[in-house]
């Protein structure tokens, strides 16, 4: 099987890194400027603004974060496999059982997994 | 040709055609707008408004560049580079045009072709895509800003699991990730190899979890412009707030792409574009039929817009981790048995069904006693009973 072909990729992305500057330089470049206080100002629906915006966050966020990281991650292994479980080239016959059956296990921790979090209440946004 | 010099000429046309083609969209999102809503809509830049987008990309670039001095100033720059570079960076791997013997030497509807890791290559770029987000609701430093960007990254962390797991179900049937040979594998077949008969659940799943990525309505809650301003864009203007708005629109035309090619059959429509149909000019009409497609997706998700009201942040998340993780993950079980036991492909449309009513009668009878165990609930009676005693059930139902 050969390499994927991958200098495409990279011309693409240097020519869309291009495309991005030029387009921050333009900005930069065209179009006046002139400062005044008030328009300096956060826009917070004309009220002066209170306290900086960059306070602590609800931890429920967190939760999220971290629950979305297991499962991601849990994702990630899932792919080889899916690809490779009944494919031509992919695990030979006389291990598909074998197969079958790890992955079974691994979805069953995956839900119970799930269960826990929604017993622990991560799921409840009120 | 050289290999290089055709791979020059297609990121050409397509970095010069994406940023006009968000430009039609913004002016068909907003003639569709108006249609659904009994206005006219911008008819005055040309005739019906067509050069509308022109003059809206000169007053964008020729106005005034605000760089509020509170703002973190390189971090402020990043974030809209950022969302349209993982934007446009995402359309590399997709087929949009056949990719086959039919079409001329000298044109290829590939940017990178023979990725075989192609919807991986996508999921990874655009879910870079949520750092943008992030990264200019921090730099603004306003209380607007923060919300949206918070908003936006929970909920675009929690429908990428949806989005990767439904696409599971269609790897293991296929065997690949390669979008050239996911799309091929359906055209060879014709209409009846589609995938969105033996992947319906995960087709839906997909698409509204694509929406829910691109942040577009009913998912808009981080830039909900009547609570938020703006969100994560409040404190952005002219060319930089239009690269955000060119990233959430070359989103919109993956996504469509997407769906097209993984569900609906790429190019494949039965007489008109068959994998037999062997008349000159037959790649134009691939061509066309799969245009034809994903344009159909980005009117429906513009007509989305203006059907469905935007969803609650917790109905948002329910949705997300209630419903459309454990769904997908059952679809996947459910084609694991499949294929393991070589039932007939045609069960996997029954049982997608199925999947779909069993849980929607689970989620309902768990949603009951979710309420059922919060203080002061009292259980709905009957209509005729509630109109006869008339008090004491204010609280709880609704």
């Amino acid at each position: 099987m050969d390499l994927p072909n991958l200098p495409p990729l990279f011309v693409y992305g240097a020519i869309l890194v291009g495309f991005v500057i030029t387009n921050l330089l333009l900005a930069h470049l065209l179009g006046p400027r002139k400062h005044t206080p008030v328009k300096d100002m956060p826009y917070e629906s004309g009220m002066d603004p209170v306290g900086d915006a960059r306070q602590p966050f609800d931890v429920r966020f967190y939760l999220v974060a971290i629950l979305f990281l297991v499962f991601d991650v849990e994702l990630l292994f899932l792919y080889p496999w899916a690809v490779s479980a009944y494919s031509e080239f992919g695990i030979p016959p006389e291990l598909r059982d074998t197969v079958f059956a790890v992955m079974l296990v691994f979805m069953t921790t995956l839900a119970l997994a799930w269960v826990y979090a929604w017993r622990k209440g991560v799921f409840r946004w009120r | 040709m050289p290999e290089i010099l055709i791979t020059l000429l297609t990121i050409g046309v397509v970095v010069a055609a994406i940023p006009g083609v968000c430009n039609y969209l913004i002016l068909l999102e907003r003639k569709l707008s108006a249609w659904m809503q009994d206005r006219i809509g911008p008819n005055r830049v040309g005739p019906m408004g067509l050069f509308q987008p022109l003059a809206d990309g000169i007053k964008l670039l020729l106005k005034e560049e605000v760089v509020p001095p509170h703002v973190d100033k390189v971090l402020y720059l990043l974030a809209p580079a950022l969302s349209v570079f993982t934007a446009m960076m995402a359309f590399a791997v997709v087929p949009f045009g056949p990719v086959d013997d039919s079409v001329p030497g000298f044109l290829r509807f590939i940017i990178a072709p023979n990725i075989n890791i192609g919807l991986i290559f996508i999921f990874a770029i655009t879910s870079l895509g949520v750092y943008g987000i992030v990264l200019g609701g921090w730099a603004s430093n306003n209380k607007y800003s923060a919300l949206g960007a918070m908003r936006a990254s929970a909920q675009v962390v929690s429908y990428e699991i949806p989005l990767g797991m439904s696409v599971l179900g269609l790897a293991l049937m296929s065997g690949t990730l390669n979008l050239e040979e996911l799309m091929h594998q359906q055209t060879q077949g014709g209409i009846m190899s589609w995938n969105i008969w033996f992947q319906p659940l995960a087709a839906i799943m997909f698409f509204t979890a694509s929406l829910a990525e691109a942040n577009r309505l009913p998912f808009d809650l981080a830039e909900c412009e009547q609570e938020l301003i703006g969100g994560w864009h409040t404190e952005y203007s002219a060319l930089k707030w239009a690269l955000f708005f060119l990233g959430e629109y070359t989103h919109m035309i993956t996504i469509s792409f997407l769906t097209s090619i993984l569900f609906l059959g790429g190019w494949n429509l039965p007489f008109i574009a068959e994998a037999t149909s062997n008349y000159p000019g037959v790649w134009l009409v691939k061509l066309l039929v799969l245009f034809g497609k994903a344009f159909s997706f980005i009117c429906l998700m513009i007509m989305l817009r203006w059907t469905i009201p935007r969803f609650r942040f917790d109905q948002l998340m329910e949705l997300a981790w209630k419903v459309m993780i454990p769904l997908s993950l059952a679809n996947l079980v459910m084609v694991m048995f499949c294929m393991q036991f070589g039932f007939n492909r045609w069960w996997l449309f029954v049982g997608s069904l199925g999947l779909f009513a069993a849980w929607g009668v689970i989620s309902a009878n768990l949603r009951e006693a979710e309420l059922a165990a919060r203080p002061g609930y009292v259980k709905p009676k009957k209509k005729a009973a509630a109109v006869a005693h008339g008090h004491g059930h204010a609280a709880g139902h609704h």
